[in-house]
């Protein structure tokens, strides 16, 4: 923890000392009017207040009172926030084998779903982009902070059909993210590449950027056939464990379209997060009020005594 | 000061209750040193005399039986402690310890010609045991400890049981509080004990000024009399109940220890002293606020 103004530190602490002097000037005043009593002990004993209430209400004031002091100075911590000007492009397959049902109702309805649950998710100020591949990869929707807009993209996806150039796609959504700040990339494929460029290593190259790749294999080995081809359709998740591994993301598998929505869901609200140094003051002030105002209301109820 | 017709009736309840030693023959009851039996006067026998006292000379003389009445049959030693500790000096409308001023004013008013009077003070008798009468009541009744006499009510027991003859009527007036002081007073009960045995002992306990209930909510700021010492302290629903209950507790109590030591004891109500010193005799009613 670091301070702003730390100058203030000793400042709000003499200020503090001051008002306690004032206080206990005025309490001595309003002594006069004290309620006399025989024998004050008795009374303590009649209220049969716990001593440990007693201390822990001065524990509240004394830690509260110190709180106080130290929002005055502006203190500065480190805390993982939500990340406003953060970049994610979507990667979506169009291939032909994305036209499987062995995922209901197909895999390429179950990655729309899925894409539009991240985007739902993302933190507001997050940009999002989407590039749909299948023998070459296209933008479909430019990085945009209006995620409206990117769901609304998602309905321009083509119809799957082709072949699988994940390698392009990767290099593509690259080039769309800016130099600097958190980027990542999410790539919703069933991972068999089989034209363009070699995955690996713009994977690679990526990592090394410091762009992680989050994979997400759909589909299943279940021997599904690829609509209208007699094709297999098949999902190579070793392929795409790799990419994530060499790029510093990481690798799930989505079996149904429900599964697949959950993890990219929780995808989307852990992408906005990074590391900051945020102004304490407010909390530290809001801490010191809640706990004179809890010292105060316990006092209330239990009675204390000095 | 004069004598009131409840004070004579209170007089008459001294004379004549159980606690009055029965003197039978010759022979001293008195612990004071030469303070023996004081002739009064001769009277005529009358039945349940005793035949020790009469007085065979004067039977003679006079051919009847003559009984010789001694001072101890018809006179009284009435003497007081008032605690003029600085916890009396609370009240609401008056303080506890006018209060006890009031109480020993009606308490000295029954005093008669041969009777003795006096307030045991921390240096004794006030006024001289051997004074007598109106003028003793009105000396006994005039003195005031000076506030920066520390008040110590076992002391001034103590002093009480070295001064009185038996069969004195003690009347002793505080808040109660020096009675819970156990740990410096480890013999108290014994004490007291005695004191019953030996005279007629009356208490009357200051009832607490807030027995019904404490007058403030909130936050309240209370002043010990006694040391100054100062409590903050919050008063709810709670509280109040709580010091209610423990405020009747208390006086029941110390009123319950007293009258196991054989002690007339009876609280002692703001602006109602006179009234509560005769309703603990029995010569008068008692409305209770």
């Amino acid at each position: 923890m670091s301070f702003e103004y730390p100058w203030r530190l000793p400042v709000a602490l003499l200020a503090i000392l001051a008002v306690g002097w004032y206080l206990r000037y005025a309490a001595r005043r309003r002594d006069a009017a004290a309620l006399l009593y025989s024998n004050v002990a008795f009374v303590r004993e009649a209220f049969s207040t716990s001593a440990w209430i007693v201390r822990m209400l001065v524990a509240a004031w004394i830690v509260s009172v110190a709180l106080l002091a130290l929002a005055v100075a502006g203190p500065r911590i480190t805390l993982p926030v939500p990340v406003q000007q953060g970049s994610a492009v979507i990667c979506v397959d169009t291939s032909g084998s994305m036209a499987s049902t062995d995922i209901a109702p197909t895999r390429s309805a179950a990655a729309t779903a899925a894409a539009r649950a991240f985007i739902r998710r993302s933190p507001p100020g997050i940009r999002i982009g989407i590039v749909a591949f299948s023998s070459q990869a296209e933008v479909v929707q430019p990085l945009t902070s209006h995620h409206r807009r990117a769901i609304q993209a998602l309905a321009q996806l083509p119809p799957p059909n082709g072949a699988t150039a994940i390698g392009d796609a990767l290099a593509l959504a690259a080039r769309m993210l800016p130099a600097r700040g958190h980027r990542v990339i999410v790539l919703l494929t069933d991972g068999v590449n089989n034209t363009g460029v070699n995955p690996m290593a713009v994977a690679q190259r990526l990592g090394e950027l410091h762009v992680p790749v989050y994979t997400i294999g759909i589909g299943t080995n279940s021997g599904a056939f690829i609509p209208g081809t007699g094709e297999p359709a098949q999902l190579d998740q070793g392929a795409l464990r790799a990419y994530a591994q060499v790029s510093g993301g990481t690798y799930a598998r989505a079996s149904d379209a429900g599964e697949l929505r959950g993890i990219l869901s929780h995808l989307g609200g852990v992408t906005g997060f990074e590391q900051r140094r945020v102004d304490a003051s407010l909390a530290f002030a809001l801490l010191a009020g809640l706990g004179m105002l809890a010292s105060f209301l316990v006092g209330s109820f239990f009675g204390g005594y000095r | 000061m004069p004598a009131t017709d409840r004070g004579r009736r209170l007089r008459n309840a001294l004379l004549t209750g159980k606690r009055r030693p029965r003197l039978f023959g010759s022979g001293s009851p008195s612990g004071l040193r030469g303070d023996g039996y004081e002739f009064a006067e001769l009277r005529a026998y009358v039945a349940g005399d005793d035949p020790r006292r009469i007085d065979w000379a004067a039977t003679a003389r006079s051919g009847a039986l003559q009984t010789r009445v001694v001072l101890e049959d018809v006179a009284l030693t009435m003497a007081a402690i008032v605690d003029t500790s600085a916890s009396m000096r609370v009240g609401r409308s008056t303080s506890l310890l006018d209060c006890a001023l009031d109480v020993l004013r009606a308490w000295f008013e029954a005093v008669e010609s041969e009777d003795r009077a006096m307030q045991i003070t921390a240096r004794g008798a006030v006024p001289d045991i051997r004074l007598r009468g109106r003028a003793a009541a009105t000396a006994a009744f005039a003195f005031h400890a000076s506030a920066s006499e520390q008040f110590d009510l076992w002391n001034h027991l103590r002093i009480a049981r070295a001064i009185l003859p038996a069969g004195s009527a003690l009347l002793l007036i505080t808040d109660g509080y020096d009675f819970t002081e156990e740990e410096t007073v480890p013999d108290g009960d014994a004490m007291l004990a005695d004191l019953g045995r030996r005279y007629d002992m009356t208490c009357l306990v200051a009832r607490d000024p807030w027995y019904e209930g404490l007058p403030l909510r909130g936050f309240v700021r209370f002043k010990d009399a006694q040391s100054g010492r100062l409590l903050d302290a919050y008063i709810g629903a709670r509280q109040r109940r709580a010091y209610v209950e423990a405020v009747a507790r208390r006086e029941a109590r110390l009123i319950e220890r007293l009258e196991q030591a054989r002690w007339r004891a009876a609280p002692l109500l703001e602006g109602a002293g006179p009234a509560s010193l005769y309703a603990a005799f029995g010569v008068g009613h008692l409305v209770q606020s």
